[in-house]
């Protein structure tokens, strides 16, 4: 299995809090596909800086209210 | 699944049953012929054909089935995905062709290094599809 970028995220919780947005509004909203948000949530995918900026824009919250790095995965 | 997942297999299983056309008939004329069979035109413009022919079918059910998400271009973790699997790819394409020019210097078979240089074509094109999928499964 490939190996998990280090990088955690609050995107299920963010969307719940925001009108339990769906993965497909978010994906609309940051140009990428529903499978690219759902990879992202899981953890199976880091985004770009970019797109992250974007998630962030689009929770009005700061990239490490939206992302944080994983110690215990940074190996 | 995405639209290009799907796509993914849907071109793989048709290169792999086109691949598998092409070969028979090579096996079965070299059988009968004793030795490996020459490149053959008609075989090749059938494995051509067939692929085309069934790609096209096979697109255009899959595009109207997943509606609008088959006209949105790649996003950047698709682009990461198609990179990739095309990147992997060439190795298996790489391995094939060394092979083939290594049998040509020891056999001097021309018509054998035919068949595996265009194997070997075939099975980069399967392998770039499974890499494909399996990055969409695993992660990238």
């Amino acid at each position: 299995m490939a190996k998990r970028p280090p990088i955690g995220n609050r995107i299920r919780e963010l969307r719940e809090q925001h009108g339990n947005m769906s993965q497909a509004a978010l994906a609309e909203a940051i140009g990428v596909t529903r499978q690219t948000v759902i990879a992202i949530e899981q953890g199976r995918y880091s985004p770009s800086l970019e797109s992250a900026f974007r998630i962030s824009r689009v929770f009005d919250v700061g990239l490490e209210d939206a992302f944080s790095w994983l110690e215990a995965q940074d190996s | 699944m995405s639209f290009r997942e799907k796509t993914a297999w849907g071109m793989g299983l048709i290169l792999i049953l086109a691949g598998a056309w092409y070969f028979s008939k090579v096996v079965s004329v070299s059988t009968a012929l004793g030795h490996t069979s020459p490149p053959d035109l008609r075989f090749f413009i059938g494995y051509v054909t067939l692929v085309v022919i069934t790609s096209i079918i096979v697109n255009v059910m899959l595009a109207i089935m997943s509606g609008k998400e088959a006209n949105a271009p790649a996003d950047e973790r698709e682009k990461a995905i198609l990179d990739k699997a095309g990147h992997w790819a060439g190795y298996v394409l790489a391995v094939g062709a060394f092979g083939g020019l290594w049998h040509f210097g020891w056999l001097g078979d021309g018509n054998l290094m035919f068949h595996i240089v265009f194997g070997s074509l075939m099975l980069s094109q399967i392998a770039e599809y499974a890499f494909q999928i399996f990055l969409y499964r695993r992660g990238v």
